[in-house]
């Protein structure tokens, strides 16, 4: 076979694609004819790529040739495009439009070279680069099974609510993508610090841009919002500074020389009391930003308030923070504690969450408030997977993530367009809907369908992973099988407020005369919810392909989590002397933040390890 | 045959996925450009799919016979492996894969006939059904999409693809019921049958939790393999360790926290079948069905009759091997499905719409499949479910015919479903009649029909059958975790049999009212005006005051073929089918087919003794029941014009109108369940808002504000203000100044014995000490000495005291105990730990001295 045949052989199933995306809008738009069949396209390749192939994995393994610098041109693509954006002209803001969204095409398809090796156990495309060596400061990112996802998320959903932005918003174009950069720049930072004070770095960078997004293009009460969103999330923050100061202050103490590495504070095994504190101090952090009961009550403020861009970014990403953070750190650094809390967290998420969140959310008669609330419910069967414990219950989280990504980001997309129609979200407002927008109408279901949670969309999977790790988990002990039970019962709930506000905005007689001559879903809005549509039948149909990646991630996990408690156990309950545990070697320490004088050798990873542990005074 | 066989292995039976998915395709295709491709195409793409689907099911039913031929020991099986789906973590660190799999036996072979063969006959009654509908396309998409999800139901080889299934067809219920939108009523009907079925959903999704954690698998083999595991016993008392204060509550503390176990088997099984409760509209969540009957009449045909509502008969089949492990749970089916049964009976009596009294009998039937299976009767009770199939689609395509007919004249929909506007449609509608004549007499039993043979099957076996223990003796666990399972009552046959038995006389009874009052008697429709509107629920049936003569107007005529040959297969299929199965002339034909797949299920069903002999004396009550019925409609409603049935009304006005509004259980379930969730999500709301808002945010703003509201005093800007300040901080810090302090610090080398003590410094700060702790000052001078540094003995203590002297001549002292103890024997700080090789600091004796400070 010639390679030209074989060229065209492999292009056919593509053009195919592109052909059935291209031929599906009826509009006379060749824009939006493109679009769909690239997305068409895309979503083939992506499937084809994604395949589980375990000799492709045997190969990359073998030889992975990880280009260094990848990460770090991702996060610093959004960052330097926003410092240039500042040199465009105000005046020109197709100009400021066209370039931003060219940055973040271009990080997008850069970001898909996450996927080019396995995400085996260990870090990925590790950059490490010095940066206040006098206080043992890093730069040093990485991304693995757990976070990798989250990054592909933030660079899709990104351009996507920008995009949908420019159709709604008309003023100030040079800040709002100046805001937009640098959100983008600071939420991929947060994903991939593995050195604690860049994460704290990024973690407050991206909270300046969501503020003046929130504040300057939000509704009617959008400083009252701004300043609700700022304060919870900064008291949070504190706690978690204060937390970390201490953790990199005791490594000091014990190693000799100062670090704030992910990789070298993780080996801490603080005393009793202390690791209690850390973990509240990390927890309050993530739990407001996720955010949990009680600390959810800013979220359905900063949601109605913001326009819809930000709120896209606000529930497809800034909350995953929350969940990553949660994965990453308490479980990774501080799994004593966790582990202990866990079955009451539990209780919290179901009770105060998935249960709490959809009672709440079904009363609510604003759509967005509504959603915001839904997101309260989702993030509940996240964090409970996390306390679950088991390896499927961390999959299940990692996956609900990316699916409460995809479909609140929808959902919040959709109302965006009723919104910029009627300039008002009250449902009561609403009603037949269906007959004049029926294309609208379709989405909106189809988006309804994957919140609810039913087979065959990607709610299902990520739910259902959840409640069958909190069966088996052994974290919650013997109440496992009950809150399983209940976390089950949750999907009851989700479809009485989903499809309540389905019926009451879409079905129904059309009485209300200003909603006679609504124009249907326009090219720009189907070009962007259109990724999230596939993406809701591919996650529903081929989890694996997502799962399969993140799979030696969520197993790290759950070993962390495992040696964290194992630590706390054995450490006296009356001791006031923090220890460090012995080096973990392998994969998991490359890069591991060596001390200037005396570097400890790295046990082999097959081996015992046997090093004394170091001690120190508190 | 040969060539399939060899074409298609039994282990990649690929021809599974094609039934699967061409359905599928005609959905997408229909959905996405149907609007654009015109109703010729949407007809071929809706019929043509489901044809071919057809026409494959029968070439696996075929391959099936042949494979199940060779060696009848073992169930034989065709599987289609699809792709991971999923990897899900078991109990202990375990973990086990979900697969897209499909596979085919004697079980779901002949359910997937019955469901492509019923469902390509009514999407061709529907291409001439819904012709004029704008929303034709729509329609197919949903009907195909159903399909499509039937299939998977069906076909699925495990819990999470039946699921797949489960749901998605609930989801085209949803919005087949709801595809006239624009009416809420339509609309509220379809959200209610969804949610109401996810309260059976959520049953399954904790079958399938309890599932992964007893059995460890979630597929049938592994399930199958899995199942001894569910004879475990589960305590479900108290939820946590003990009930809270129980020791405090005397008596009543010990009975609430006496523990209650139940077997895994039985909570398994009755959550699965919370599950068929929902898809299979039995009490207590039957109220969904006959509000489903606002969809298009072939819907209702379709998936509220012949395959949908089916599902739950499927899944107790299909989970049997769980089933027989639970004598409660086998009881609470059979039980809850004679109730059902029952139940429903008597609502149908007094129903006047044809659809709902077709609806409300159905309720009723599957009534009696559950009562069959919950018996032991597996194939009895699946037998039913394909001869209700024929039967009943073809009564719901018949009315659909009647109503097509009514509404060419009518144009009301409410109004031309009403008996009491019909009457003698025989003369205009022969095919109709025909066909309806042949599904009823099969439903009200008329001997040799089909309906009569699987009826009086279930009849049987509901007295003669039971669910034996697991487990000799029924006893579960050890020591203190032992309890008895629950064995099948003695009664259990007695009283299933009168249930069933009295639903088939009242069966006879109100279908042949339906049928007499549609068929028989004077075409009451001519009164009816042609834009007449039902007036809004009255009561007093059979009274409609319509005083004006006939009016013009288009005469009811009969359907097109696309409409009556459908209704011709399925009454000649409800007349003939029930020889598959008929125990009474020795066809044993459909017992031998599944005998295979129920093989492990039937080990522990138990008939009792003589049943053999039962046989001809229950034939004979299920031909009176029969009799009984139908010649007491006929004398009610034909010999006596309907006059005992106003008597009755107008006797019992009370109990005639609460039987006609379903005994009012949809208001009882308003009133209590929703009623209860909606306050508990009212006070969420305000509780949301007040509480947890008004304390994190509300009440510490307040706080800092209040805060700041006072310390705005101070900050006036008034130089004298401050300047009062200043003067009030300065006295305060020269009385700090002025008052001497003396603290002292020990520090010492415990095993030399060397101690020091140290003075704190400050301003001005003069020093005398007592280091040799004689009592007297080592010189009444004041210095700068600020420590003293000294040895001790072994268990030799001293008194250290200190004065202080500042610049004003003020004097404070301290005194500190220093003491050496014994030195420590016990030796090394270090223990190893011989399991993990970790080397473990312990505490430190406490041998340094422990200063007392004195002020």
């Amino acid at each position: 076979v010639s390679p030209l045949a074989k060229l065209i052989f492999d292009i056919v199933p593509y053009a195919l694609a592109f052909t059935l995306g291209a031929l599906i809008p009826r509009r006379k738009s060749t824009f939006e004819r493109v679009s769909l069949g690239i997305v068409g396209a895309f979503a083939l390749l992506a499937i084809r790529v994604l395949w589980p192939n375990p000799a492709a994995a045997a190969v990359s393994a073998e030889g992975a040739t990880e280009w260094k610098p990848l990460l770090s041109l991702i996060v610093f693509l959004p960052i330097f495009g926003a410092a240039a954006v500042l040199f465009l002209p105000r005046q020109s803001p197709h100009l400021i439009k066209r370039f931003t969204m060219l940055v973040l095409a271009v990080d997008f398809f850069v970001s898909l070279g996450l996927l080019s090796v396995e995400w085996s156990r260990g870090w990925h495309f590790q950059h490490i680069v010095p940066w206040i060596p006098s206080l043992g400061i890093r730069y040093h990112v990485a991304v693995d099974g757990v976070s990798a996802w989250l990054v592909l998320l933030s660079t899709l959903t990104t351009p996507i609510a920008l995009y949908v932005s420019f159709g709604s918003i008309t003023t100030r174009i040079k800040d709002l993508c100046f805001a937009f950069l640098l959100l983008h720049g600071g939420m991929l930072g947060a994903f991939v610090s593995l050195d604690l004070f860049l994460f704290f770095v990024f973690w407050e960078l991206m909270l300046v841009p969501m503020i003046v997004l929130i504040g300057v293009w939000g509704g009617v009460e959008r400083i009252k919002a701004a300043y609700k969103f700022f304060l919870y999330t900064m008291a949070g923050s504190m706690l978690m500074l204060a937390a970390i100061l201490y953790m990199a202050w005791t490594h000091l103490k014990l190693a000799g020389y100062p670090s704030f590495d992910y990789l070298a504070l993780s080996r801490l095994v603080l005393p009793r009391e202390a690791a209690w504190c850390c973990f509240i101090g990390f927890f309050l952090a993530f739990a407001i930003k996720v955010p949990m009961f009680p600390f959810h009550t800013w979220l359905p403020d900063a949601h109605v308030q913001a326009p819809t861009g930000g709120s896209i970014i606000l529930a497809a990403v800034l909350l995953k923070l929350g969940t990553y953070g949660y994965i990453r750190f308490c479980m990774g650094m501080l799994g004593g504690p966790a582990w202990i809390a866990a079955a009451t967290l539990a209780g919290i998420a179901i009770g105060g969450g998935i249960i709490y969140g959809a009672l709440v959310a079904w009363k609510q008669d604003d759509v967005k408030r509504l959603v915001a609330y839904s997101s309260v419910a989702h993030m509940g069967f996240v964090m409970l997977g996390l306390f679950g414990g088991t390896e499927s219950g961390i999959q299940g989280s990692i996956l609900q993530m990316l699916n409460h990504g995809v479909s609140t980001g929808a959902l919040f997309l959709l109302v965006g367009v009723i919104y910029d129609r009627r300039h008002t979200r009250l449902v009561r407002e609403f009603g037949g809907l269906a007959k004049i927008m029926p294309v609208y109408a379709v989405l909106f279901v189809i988006v309804t369908m994957s919140s609810v949670g039913v087979p065959g969309t990607n709610g299902f999977v990520g739910e259902f992973l959840v409640v069958l790790g909190t069966f088996v988990s052994e974290t919650l002990g013997p109440q496992a099988k009950l809150q399983g039970t209940l976390a089950a019962a949750g999907v009851i709930l989700a479809a009485v407020y989903m499809l309540s506000v389905v019926q009451k905005m879409f079905f129904g007689p059309l009485d209300n005369p200003k909603n006679r001559r609504l124009p249907d879903i326009n090219v720009r809005e189907v070009v962007a919810v259109a990724p999230f549509i596939v993406l809701i039948f591919v996650i529903g149909f081929f989890p694996n392909l997502f799962l399969s990646r993140s799979q030696d991630g969520a197993r790290t996990v759950v070993d962390h989590y495992r040696e964290g408690l194992r630590a706390y156990r054995e450490t006296d309950p009356d001791s006031t002397k923090a220890v460090l545990a012995p080096r973990r070697g392998g994969p998991l320490e490359r890069g591991y933040p060596e001390g200037p004088a005396t570097p400890e050798p790295a046990a082999a990873p097959d081996q015992q390890p046997q090093a004394l542990n170091a001690e120190a005074g508190k | 045959m040969q060539g399939l066989i060899a074409l298609f292995p039994a282990d990649d039976f690929t021809l599974l996925a094609f039934i699967v998915l061409l359905p599928l395709l005609g959905a997408f295709v229909n959905g996405v450009f149907g609007k654009r491709l015109g109703r010729e195409a949407v007809t071929l793409m809706g019929l043509g799919t489901v044809g071919v689907a057809f026409v494959l099911s029968v070439v696996t039913f075929l391959v099936l016979r042949e494979q199940q031929g060779e060696g009848t020991e073992k169930a034989a099986r065709l599987i289609w492996h699809g792709w991971d789906w999923a990897s899900i973590s078991l109990r202990a660190g375990a973990a086990s894969r979900i697969s897209v799999n499909f596979s085919v036996d004697a079980l779901n072979g002949t359910m997937a006939l019955v469901v492509t063969g019923v469902g390509f006959l009514i999407h061709l009654y529907s291409s001439k059904y819904m012709e004029d509908d704008p929303g034709y396309y729509r329609f197919f998409c949903y009907l195909n999409l159903f399909i499509f999800s039937m299939l998977v139901l069906i076909l699925g080889d495990s819990l999470p693809v039946l699921f797949v299934g489960w749901e998605g067809v609930g989801l085209c219920s949803y919005l087949l019921i709801g595809f006239w939108f624009q009416e809420t009523k339509n609309a509220a009907a379809g959200k209610k049958a969804f949610i109401t079925n996810r309260i059976g959903d959520f049953g399954l999704l904790a079958a399938m939790g309890l599932l992964v954690y007893y059995a460890g698998a979630l597929d049938w083999s592994g399930i199958e393999a899995g199942s001894r595991n569910l004879l475990t016993p589960v305590a479900i008392w108290p939820l946590g360790h003990h009930f809270p204060f129980y020791d405090h509550l005397g008596r009543v503390g010990e009975i609430l926290n006496a523990r209650v176990y139940v077997s895994a088997a039985t909570l398994v099984g009755l959550a699965l079948f919370l599950g068929c409760a929902g898809k299979s509209a039995q009490i207590p969540l039957y109220v969904w069905l006959p509000d489903a009957m606002a969809g298009p009449t072939p819907v209702s045909a379709l998936i509220h009759a012949a395959t949908m509502v089916t599902a739950g008969v499927y899944l107790v089949c299909r989970m049997s091997m769980v089933f027989v492990l639970s004598p409660a749970a086998m009881f609470t089916i059979a039980l809850v499905g004679a109730v059902t049964a029952f139940f429903a009976a008597t609502i149908a009596f007094a129903q006047n719409d044809i659809k709902k009294v077709l609806a409300y009998s159905t309720v009723s039937q599957l009534g009696y499949m559950f009562l069959g299976v919950g018996v032991g009767a597996f194939a009895a009770g699946f037998f039913h479910v394909i001869t209700h199939a024929f039967f009943k689609a073809c009564l719901f395509l018949g009315a659909g015919s009647v109503i097509h007919a009514m509404h060419a004249r009518i144009h009301d929909t409410d109004a031309s479903q009403d008996m009491r506007n019909m009457g003698g449609l025989r003369k205009y509608l022969p095919y109709t009649f025909m066909t309806f004549a042949a599904s009823w007499a099969a439903i009200v039993g008329l001997p040799f029909t089909s309906g009569f043979f699987s009826k009086d099957e279930i009849l049987l076996k509901a007295y003669t059958s039971s669910i034996g223990l697991p487990v000799a003796g029924g006893t579960l666990g050890e020591g203190a975790d032992e309890m008895k399972l629950m064995a099948w009552p003695a009664w259990g046959g007695t009283v299933l049999y009168v249930l069933g038995l009295l639903t088939a006389v009242m069966t006879a009874f109100y279908m042949t009212r339906l049928f007499l009052g549609i068929f028989y008697g004077e075409f009451r429709g001519w009164k009816i005006k042609a834009n007449y509107k039902a007036p809004a629920h009255d009561h007093d049936h059979g009274h409609h005051a319509h005083e004006t003569g006939p009016l013009d107007g288009p005469k009811p005529h009969e359907s097109a073929w696309q409409m009556w040959v459908p209704l011709a297969i399925l009454g000649s299929l409800a007349l003939v089918a029930g020889f598959w199965n008929a125990p009474l002339l020795h066809l044993h034909g459909f017992d031998e087919w599944l005998e295979p797949v129920f093989k492990q299920a039937s080990e522990n069903v138990k008939t009792i003794e003589g049943a053999e002999g039962l046989m001809y004396p229950f034939v004979g009550l299920a031909v009176a029941a029969f009799a009984i019925g139908v010649g007491g409609a006929y004398w009610v409603y034909i010999t006596r014009k309907g006059e005992p049935a106003k008597r009755f009304v107008e006797a019992a006005p009370g109990l005639h109108s609460l039987v006609q509004d379903k005994w009012r259980v949809d208001e009882a379930y308003d009133e209590v369940v929703i009623g209860s969730v909606d306050s508990l999500a009212e006070i969420a709301v305000v509780g949301d808002k007040w509480v947890v808002d008004g304390i994190l945010a509300r009440a510490s703003a307040f706080i800092v504000s209040a805060l700041g509201t006072v310390l705005r005093y101070f900050q006036t800007g008034v130089v004298h203000a401050y300047g009062a300040f200043m003067v009030v901080g300065l006295g305060w810090m020269a009385w700090l100044l002025m008052a001497p302090r003396a603290e002292a610090k020990t520090s010492n080398d415990a095993a030399a014995g060397a101690f020091s003590v140290s003075a704190a410094p400050g301003l001005g700060y003069k020093y005398r000490w007592d280091a040799n702790g004689d009592g007297q000052w080592d010189s009444n001078d004041y210095g700068d000495k600020t420590e003293v540094n000294f040895n001790l003995d072994v268990a030799q203590s001293r008194k250290v005291r200190l004065e202080v002297k500042n610049a004003f001549g003020r004097t404070a002292s301290t005194e500190v105990t220093l003491s050496r103890p014994k030195p420590d024997k016990s030796g090394g700080a270090f223990e190893v730990n011989p399991d993990d090789g970790t080397i473990k600091r312990l505490e430190p004796t406490p041998n340094a001295p422990t200063p007392e400070v004195k002020p």
